[in-house]
Formats: C-alpha cells, structure tokens, sequence
C-alpha cells in the first residue's frame, strides 16, 4: 500500500521571485539576498564578485521581501511575509552566525476575500510602519514604536477593490500610500492617502491621477529631494507628484520589475516581458522634474526581478528563465547592447512538463523538463550522479589491483601505469602517439601480483609483492635496494607514501620501513593478536611526504586502529562491532577536516573525524554503500581531492560546507580505481570492471548534473521515442513584429543525445498543442507520435474544437499518418489497452486504431465517459482510468471490454483544482492541487455500501508549498537490486519554481519510524522566524487547514545529517536509537534522489 | 546616451573588481550551506509577536465615533482643541457623522 509517503525535494525550487541589496550581515558589508519561492539567500559582494553565504529554508511560501533600517540601527533587517499570512523580521547576529527573530507574527484575518494580484508588503522609508494589502478593501498596518518596537496590527478600510499596486512616498510628515487601482469600468488611477496611525485611518493624500494608461501596473516611490511617483503603463511612463505631471510614451510592453541605481532615484533600471533592459532616467533641474527619458541597454532573461549591486553591477533574477549577474557598460558591443551577462544562475522554472528516461541504458533515469517560458524556453537534461566520461578501454581480465606512476617524482603527468593480476603485474604507458601500451620497468618483480606502487622521494619507485619491497630507481628504472619478507612469511597487504611502507605479512606482524637514498630501512616491527586486513599511511598532516598515524583494520576482532610512526605505538582501538571485517581503511582530510574512513565486507562505510595530533577518532557514522566489498582510493578532480569508493555501486564521497556527501557514479560496478593523471588524458580514472579496463574523465563533482539545451522558444510537453531515440514536443514560439506579437506553435522532432531538430511540424493558426504522447497500437508494429491539439480562438472561453494528430518517425522525419477532429481541447493522451485514450474538454474519449480497406489506418471513437467540468489530467492502470479534473479532484473510470463502455466507479468529493495526478498503486491516487498541496485518496472495494465504495477516501494530506505541473514514475538515482531502497517505489515531480522532488511510498513500519525522527527533528531544528513548521505542513485550502497526515517531510527528516553530534545525541536519546543507526538509516533516503 | 549611462554608483569600488566571469554556457554552481538553526533566538521577545487587533474595522469606527459625539462637548467645555491633532479627520468626521446626531 502506498499510503505512507516521504516527500523530498532532490532539486531545490531555482524560480527567483524577489531580490534586495542592504547591509545585512554587518553595517560593513554588501548582501544581495533573493527569494527562490520557499527560501531565501543570502551572497556577499565581495571583490571577486557574488560570495554565497547562506540558503534559508522558510516555511512559507515568500509573497514579500524587504530589507529596511530601524531607527538607531547599524544594519539592515529583513521583513519577509508569506503567503499563509505569516511574518517576521530577521536580524543577523554577526557574532554567533545566526538569524534572529526581532518580531514575527500572524497577519491574516478571519473574513476577507484574498486579493487577486497578489499579496503587498512595504515599509514606510521613515520606519514608521509596514503596510500590507493582504484582503480586498483592507490596508494592514503594523506600526513602529518610536523604539523600533513593533506593536499591535490594525487594519484600515481601502475604498478602492481592484488594487494592482501600492507604495509608500518619501519625504511625508505624515507616513502616505499611493495607491494604483481599477474602477469597475476598467480604467486605471493613482490616489493618495496618508495613514492616521492615532485614528488607525487614512485621510485623503496630498494629490491624485484619474484616468492613467490602461495597462499602468506598476508603482515606483521616487526618494527626495524629487519624491513623487513613477507610473509605468504598457504605452507611456508617467511622473507624477504633488506639482508636477510628466508622461512619456514607450514602445508597447509589459513591465515586470524595476530596480533603483541612485539612491536619489534618478536612475532606474527596467525589465519587460520579452528581457529587454531598459534605463529609466528622470530630468530634473535641482529638484524640480523636467521629464523623463526611457533607453535601451540590452536584452537579459525576462526579469521578476532587478537589484543594483554595485561598480555598475546588476542582479537580474528571473522566474522565466535563468537568472543573471549583468555589467552595464559605458560604450555598447558590436550588437549595441550595454549589457554584459557575466554569470548565469541554472533556473528550471517553470517545469511546465518533463520526462523520465533512460538515455545512457544504463538503468538510470534522467529528466528531461520542458524548463523556461518564452524566449528563455530550454529543454534541461537533469541527472543525478557523477558520470564517467569513456577515452579508452581495453579488454582485461582478473585484474587485482592498480597504481599509476610518474616516470620522474617531479613530472606533473602519470606515464605508467602498473596493472596487477594474480600471479603477475603488467606495465602500461602512453606511448608517443597517446596510445597506451604494454612497457616494463626493469626493475620490478613482473611474474608476480603486486600489492603496492608509488612514487617515492628520490626520484624513486616502490614495488610491494607477497615476497619483498623493492625499490627502483626511476631514471634507471633498476632495481636499487629490496627488503625482503622473512622466510615462511608472505606480505598479504602493504602501503606507502613518498618516503614510508608499511605492510603486514602473516601472523599479525606489522612492519614499518622507511625510504631513503638508495635504500629501505626497516624502522619498526610488531606483532599484533590477530591477521591485519587492510592499512593506510596516507600523509594527511603538515608534511605530504610523511605520515604520523596509520590506519590498520584487523580480522577477528573486526577492529580498526591507529598507530603512531614510526614508533608502531597503538594509539586507538575501535571496535567495528558485527561479523565482517574492515576490508579498506583511509586517512584522509576534506575542507580543512580530516577523516578516517573503513568499509567494510558487506558494503557498508564508516567515517570518524580523526584528530591529526592525537590520532582519536570521534563522531563515528556509519552508511551502507552497497552490498559487496569496498576499497578506498583518493583521487583529485579541479585541484580538490575526493575519495572514491569501487564497489558494486561506485560512489565518490566529496565534502561540500563541511559535510561528507555521497554521489553515485554512473557506471555498474567498479572493482579497482586509480587515478591516472596523464598527459593526453589529463585529470582521468582508471577504472578496472568485470572484463575491461577503462580510462575516463571524471564530472565535477556534484549531486545532480544539469544540462540546458537552449529553444529560443516555450517547450510545452515533452514524449520521448524508445525505437527512434528521439524526443517530441509542442512547442510555442513568440515574434514579435513592430506593433504585432504573433505565436506559432510546432510539434518538433529532437535526437534524444545531440538534441538537433530532426524535424518540424507546424500547427494551424490558433492551434496549440496540449499533449504528446509516443505510443503503439494492437496489431499495428509502428510506435507512433500522437499529438492532441486545441483551437484557441480569441473569442472562445473554452476551445471547442481541437485535434488528434497521429505521426510516424519515417528516417527522422514526422509524417503525419491520421488525424481526428476533436470537440475541444485534447489535454491528455494516454496509451491504453492498445487503443488511444484522450481527454477532450469534459469528456473522456476512447479511440480504435482502425485498419481501412485502402491500408490505411484512421482513429475511430468507441466509447466515452462524460461527467467532468474540464478532465485535464488523465493516468490509466489496466482497465482502471484516474482523472484529475479541473475543478472536482480525482475520479476513477473502469473500462469495460465486453460492454465496450467506460464508467465511473468513484469519486472524491472534495472541490480541488487539481495540478497534477498519478497512480501510485491499485488502489491509492496521488494528487497536487492548486493550493500547493499534495493528497492521497483510496479506493474502497471492499467496503459494505455501494455508496462507500463510489467514494475515494481522501487518506494523506500535506501542504508542499510548491505548484506541481506533472508526476511521472521513476527514479533519479540506479536501483540495486538487492539494496533495501530499491524496494521503495518513488514518483517525481516537476514543479512551477523548477523544483524536482520525489514521493517515495514507504511501508508502514519505515514510515512510522521517521514520523518519531520527524517529531523530534521539530523540536531540535526551529522555523526560521519563529514560523511553525507543523503549520506550514498542514494542508490548507479555501475552505479548511488540517494537520498533515499519510505523508513526511524528507526535507526536514534529511537535515538531521547537516546537525552537529551534540544535537544528533540529542535526537537519539529521544528517539533511543543510536546515532550510528540514525545517520545510516537518514543517509540511506538521501539516496533515493 | 553616454552622460545617462555614466557614473554608476559605487559603495565599494574593491566589489567585482576581482570578478572572473565564469563561462556564460557554464552557469554558476556555488551552493551556500543550508541553514537550519537550533538555537533559542527564532522567537522573538514575548512582546513581538504581533496579532491584528481583534475588534472589527465597523465596531471600531462605532466606538470611535461615540467617543467622538462625547468628546467634542467635553473638549468644548475644557477648551482643548490644539491637543486634537488631526484637524482634517476631525472635519470629515464630523460631517459622516451628522446623520446620527
């Protein structure tokens, strides 16, 4: 039953709403802090250009932002107000690192109708209150003390209904509003009024304009010594103050956000719906506006937002596309423009549609999005884990270990490349012609397996075989001195640095030698109770050459422990606990923080913080990797290190802020990895497979790789061919001609690995595509392409005629095989039974795909199901067809072959607008509505009345905070088979603020488990502005709020591992679970994403 | 052209000076640490946690104006005027309110 449900996000929201620059971490310093819809960020400017500082998780949904300065302060604070009509006022407190709560608090009321453009927040430049216009007809105050306090809020009767902005003007005895709104013939006019807090009233302001543009959207407060107001309409800009009135004309355009450049606001920077940047500057003659003059400096993303920053710098934050670090230049570039985009910041939003697929065949699924609007349209390749980029590879079996060697210490490239195998070892090196082939090196042992190889100081090499260490010489390349294992001993595992060895042979002994010119030099041996595992003498101290510690794992005891060099001196034991032994132990250090890590047998993965000094360990950890043996090798990519892990799911373990984060490498299983840093292959892994090896680069290092392939145009729904290996989609592309906007929409044809256009379909006028889908039919061999389309004619509410298209891919072209006229807009096509099943404005239609006499082929109806305002969202299991309406929630349909009928069989009765459905299983609907919240409902076969089984009973509810566009079955990261995360079956979303997260339908036991840590970790982990994470979690709609429930916040339950261990040791003894079980237990869900 | 375009405002000039543009196809990839506080500050003083004034707009309009109907007799006899500030709301009061005399 999929009725317990882990909801996490494995893309973070990247929609930029709002932006603002103060000084907010120190009276000193630079912030642009910005809105990404559920969270905020805080960056420094800094000479090397924007420093993040900070990504704040808010419970709420941000409606505004706003940095301001109370009287007598030294920084700026931080109002932010949510959607759910709560607030708060953040301090930074410099000292401690963290946000404080100065005030927060509740600001909705019991009765009020929510305004229709959105909430406003503003504070009055003199601090004398916030505003909020939350309710039509209402203005909220929260006044300041004269201490900055806040005290009580009041609302204020706002005569005017239709309100489309509002702001407060500078430079007033008395704190003013203006006002922009409609009257009920439509026209557009600003008034002013100014706020008696003493009588918690407005009084008529100082001046107001009726009858303004009639696309006037947009308030500008100018500061003084101007003051006033700018006005920015589709057609003309107005000024507009108490004396003065000033209009210019602009080309038609809709602008969407502005930014102030002066702070005497004489400048000021505008974006509209197409990107284009505009510079607004007022005339004035002392203080006296003179007119105004509106330029064109460039083209950026469409922006929602535009924030000055500093030295001509901008921050252009887009809900459209992605957002920008911009210069404006003095002189412009060889296109004109004054802008240049300096940075790019990856947004996937709008996430209007996507796909899971597949396209590595590597048992990995990949989105593919339908990302951006507009201009700014892209299709976004997303996937998780770190991909092996193949140079080369050779077909080579039973190898047992690898090392690469330079051919001098102080060449920068590895030349050699040393393969071990059972009973002999293979040199490879880059010839000159960059081709990897079979060499030797004189002086070592090549008939028999070598355990170790590395570069040591001198200019010389090591050699480790079961019989002796041996060292060479590298200019010479012969063998200089060799220290060998006493008689009726063999080494069985050995390690080195540049200047050390240390290797254990049988019986426990443990022997420790140490290079010098010429010669190995036998400095300590002991013998310890059991036979020795694994063991590392990694430098990770001061000197790179020379280690103080070594790590060594046991058998029996399953220990591992520290000793100190040279002296072989047992500094810590630890006991590992359990039945498998450590199998690779490594010292290593991340960030400044060094790491003893030890895997294990069984696949599973320790780590301690390793004091360097003292050689203690601490905050032991322990994970599960896979489920076979692992060894640890290090490697570095970009100048960082990184450790990677080879086993049956290869990992690399990288640090990032501090923390030890896991990513899985794309490739099946890895025995043995080394690096192999040559000169035709720079930054490369070898990487020995069952049967192969391989040498590849290495992705950077991170979670999920993003990869955007730029449209110029609005990619509306996505398919994708298996057979052709191709993507489909609808598409949208908007021109603009002079006065005219015109769009045309396409189904395109993309090869699915370079994303060419194979192919071009253009629909009629009007007609837009509203679904794609590739499917096959019965008796018919073909996968076809089909398209469901809706005519939108302008005087139309709802379309009343549309199309199904049918394709054939014919040598990568679209060849349109038939075509069925529609009563209405086709929103989904789904493939069912091998016939065609479409949702066509309140109907749900099924469709034959008919041979006729002549060959051909044509759709012919059989059967249907009316009942729906609009089916939008359609998925099928069997006979079984959940719709999502537009208005009425989810319904379930059978089919019924003999009858050849569809029927309803339930129903939820609640009035949700629904976004989104899918089936989670036979009897459980996973559904995402319009109020951002998600919900389960079950089908009930089994209960007594007919009247209890015709409904769907509504079993889980969560306020996700985020608008789903799509659910799609499927997984970022590769199953094992055999792990216990493979049994966990998940769906991803894609949402309006290019947020991907994922519902993983746990089983009841799992759930109930992480329900306890979620209660905890509530306790522990406090709201951000004192905000109530219970209250944000709770499903809210017009008509009730109720406590989540069927579903975990995975976002809250994975922030456990970001906890220091005082804090986690917290959780645990309230949870009476052990840390180490708790974190491996966390870690295992990070893993589902 | 030139002269809008010119002086753009500097607080620090050392901001961006050091700026290495990243490859525009290669969009940045900096992520900050994500915060989550554990410490007692995310509520603030007892007395900031502000509420909206229960009493409705309407009820409070009618309070205020029986205050008024009262305290303009009281101010009359007392001779305070100076001490009512708003003289302009006062005025409009007073004639919405002339009906209920």
């Amino acid at each position: 039953m999929s009725v317990w449900n882990y909801v996490v996000t494995a893309h973070k929201p990247t929609n930029v709403t709002h932006s603002c620059v103060g000084n907010f971490t120190s009276p000193q310093e630079l912030n642009l802090i910005i809105a990404k819809c559920t969270r905020i960020e805080i960056h420094l400017l800094t000479p090397q250009g924007l420093q993040p500082m900070l990504d704040v998780p808010i419970y709420g949904r941000i409606a505004t932002l706003e940095l301001f300065r109370p009287h007598g302060e030294a920084q700026d604070f931080l109002f932010i107000a949510t959607e759910r009509y709560k607030f708060c006022v953040l301090q930074w407190d410099a000292d401690a690192s963290e946000l404080i709560t100065r005030a927060m608090g509740d600001v909705s009321d019991r009765i009020g109708r929510p305004t229709d453009y959105g909430q406003i927040g503003i504070i009055d430049p003199d601090c004398r209150l916030i505003g909020l216009h939350l309710y039509d007809g209402l203005f909220k105050v929260i006044p300041f003390d004269n201490k900055g306090q806040l005290k009580e809020a009041f609302n204020i009767r706002l005569e005017e209904l239709q309100v489309l902005d509002i702001k407060f003007l500078y430079g007033c005895a008395r704190p003013t509003i203006v006002v922009l709104y409609q009257d009920n013939k439509d026209a557009r006019h600003v008034k002013t009024y100014e706020v008696v807090i003493k009588d918690k009233d407005f009084v008529e302001g100082p001046w107001s304009q009726n009858n303004l543009d009639n696309g006037a959207g947009l308030l500008i407060p100018v500061p003084m010594p101007l003051g006033g107001v700018i006005i920015i309409g589709e057609q003309t800009i107005v000024y507009c103050s108490a004396s003065v009135f000033k209009a210019i004309p602009i080309r038609p355009s809709i602008t969407r956000a502005y930014g102030r450049v002066d702070a005497d606001g004489s400048r000021y920077l505008l974006s509209d719906h197409a990107g284009l940047l505009h510079l607004l500057v007022i005339i004035h003659e002392k203080e006296r506006v003179t007119g105004l003059k509106s330029e064109l400096l460039g083209e950026t993303s469409v922006a929602s937002t535009i924030s000055y920053l500093d030295n001509a710098f901008v921050y252009v934050g887009s809900s459209y596309g992605d957002s920008q670090l911009i210069k404006l230049n003095l002189q412009p570039d060889a296109k004109g423009s004054y802008v240049e985009v300096l940075e790019r910041y990856v947004n996937l939003g709008p996430i209007v549609d996507f796909c899971v697929v597949d396209l590595e065949r590597q048992g990995q699924g990949q989105v593919v999005t339908c990302s951006g609007a507009f201009k700014d349209g892209s299709l976004r390749v997303v996937r998780n884990g770190i991909g092996i980029n193949e140079q080369a590879s050779v077909e080579l079996h039973g190898i047992k270990g690898m090392w690469s060697l330079r051919s001098a210490t102080d060449d920068p490239y590895d030349t050699f490349l040393v393969v071990s195998f059972i009973s002999e070892t293979r040199i490879l090196a880059m010839n000159t012609d960059d081709e990897l082939e079979e060499t030797e090196i004189e002086g070592f042992h090549s008939q028999a397996q070598t355990l170790f190889c590395q570069n040591a100081v001198h200019n010389q090499l090591i050699q480790v075989t079961a019989q002796s260490v041996r060292l060479v010489s590298c200019s010479s390349r012969e063998l200089l001195n060799e220290w060998k294992a006493p008689s009726g001993f063999s080494v069985n595992v050995a390690t080195a640095n540049a200047s050390q060895v240390l290797l254990a042979t049988g019986g426990g002994h443990l022997v420790y030698l140490e290079v010098g010119v010429g010669i190995l030099t036998e400095v300590k041996h002991i013998q310890l109770e059991y036979e020795i595992s694994c063991l590392d003498i990694n430098p990770i101290g001061e000197d790179s050459k020379f280690s103080k510690l070594a790590a060594v794992g046991m058998w029996t005891d399953n220990s591992v422990r520290i000793f100190s060099l040279p002296g072989l001196d047992l500094i810590v034991k630890e006991l590992l606990g359990g039945e498998i032994i450590p199998r690779s132990v490594l010292l290593c250090a991340f960030e400044g923080v060094s790491y003893l890590l030890c895997a294990l047998g069984d696949g599973h993965l320790f780590n301690f913080l390793l004091n360097v000094n003292t050689g203690e360990l601490s905050d032991r950890k322990k994970i599960s990797l896979g489920t076979q043996p692992i060894t640890l090798r290090t490697f570095s990519s970009k100048n960082t290190t990184h450790v990677f892990a080879a086993s049956d799911r290869p990992t690399v373990i990288y640090s990032s802020n501090k923390k030890l984060l896991y990513s899985n490498v794309n490739l099946k299983e890895v025995n043995h990895m080394c690096p192999f840093n040559s000169a035709a292959f720079p930054d490369s892994l070898a990487i020995a497979k069952e049967g192969e090896l391989t040498i590849g680069s290495i992705d950077d290092i991170q979670k999920l790789h993003i990869r955007a392939i730029p449209l110029g145009e609005h990619a509306r729904r996505i398919c994708h061919q298996e057979q052709n290996r191709a993507f489909a989609t609808c598409n949208v592309k908007y021109s603009q001609s002079n006065m005219d906007e015109s769009e045309m929409h396409f189904i395109r044809l993309y090869d699915d690995q370079t994303f060419e256009i194979l192919s071009s379909y253009q629909l009629d006028t009007y007609e837009n595509g509203c679904s794609i889908l590739s499917c096959s039919f019965t008796d018919d061999s073909n996968a076809y392409i089909c398209v469901g389309t809706a005519y939108v004619l302008p005087e139309e509410n709802e379309p009343s005629k549309g199309r199904i298209l049918v394709f054939v891919v014919e040598d990568g072209k679209l060849m349109l095989v038939a075509e069925k006229e529609t009563k209405g807009a086709v929103y989904s096509l789904n493939a069912f039974n091998g016939k065609l099943l479409a949702a066509i404005n309140q109907k749900i239609q099924l469709y034959k795909w008919m041979l006729r006499d002549d060959g051909s082929r044509e759709l012919q109806s059989e059967c249907g199901h009316h009942g729906h305002i609009l089916a939008l969202y359609v998925q099928t299991r069997g006979d079984f067809i959940v719709v999502g309406d537009l208005m009425k929630s989810i319904s379930l349909l059978i089919y019924k072959h003999e009858e050849g009928a569809i029927e309803e069989r339930a129903r939820d009765y609640n009035a949700s607008w629904m976004t989104a459905v899918e089936i989670l299983d036979d009897d459980t609907y996973l559904g995402a509505e319009n109020n951002f919240n998600l919900f389960t409902v079950r089908k009930n076969s089994d209960a007594a009345t007919d009247e209890e089984r015709g409904r769907l009973e509504v079993i889980g509810e969560y306020h996700l905070g985020e608008f789903v566009n799509r659910f799609r079955h499927g997984s970022l990261v590769m199953r094992l088979p055999d792990s216990e995360s493979s049994q966990i079956p998940t769906v991803i979303f894609g949402t309006v603020n290019g947020a991907i997260g994922i519902v993983a339908s746990l089983s009841q036991h799992q759930f109930k488990f992480f329900e306890k840590l979620q209660g905890c970790l509530v306790k522990v982990i406090k709201g951000v502005g004192g905000l109530s994470h219970e209250q944000w979690r709770s499903f809210n709609n017009e008509k009730k709020t109720a406590d989540a429930r069927g579903f975990l916040d995975g976002d809250l339950i994975e922030s456990f591992l970001d906890l220091s261990r005082a804090r986690m040791e917290e959780i645990s003894t309230a949870m009476r679970v052990p840390v180490e079980e708790l974190c491996k237990r966390v870690e295992e869900m990070t893993r589902l994403h | 052209m030139g002269s809008l375009l010119g002086n753009w405002p500097s607080y620090d000039p050392h901001n961006f000076s050091q700026l290495r543009p990243s490859d525009p196809a290669h969009p940045s990839k900096l992520t900050p640490a994500t915060y989550h506080p554990t410490h007692n500050r995310t509520l603030p003083p007892d007395n900031q946690v502000i509420s909206t004034e229960a009493t409705n707009i309407l009820l409070r309009q009618f309070y205020q104006r029986a205050e008024e109907k009262l305290r303009p007799k009281r101010a009359a006899s007392e001779n305070l005027m100076p001490d009512h500030g708003c003289k302009q709301l006062r005025g409009s009061n007073a004639d919405d309110s002339k009906p209920y005399e």
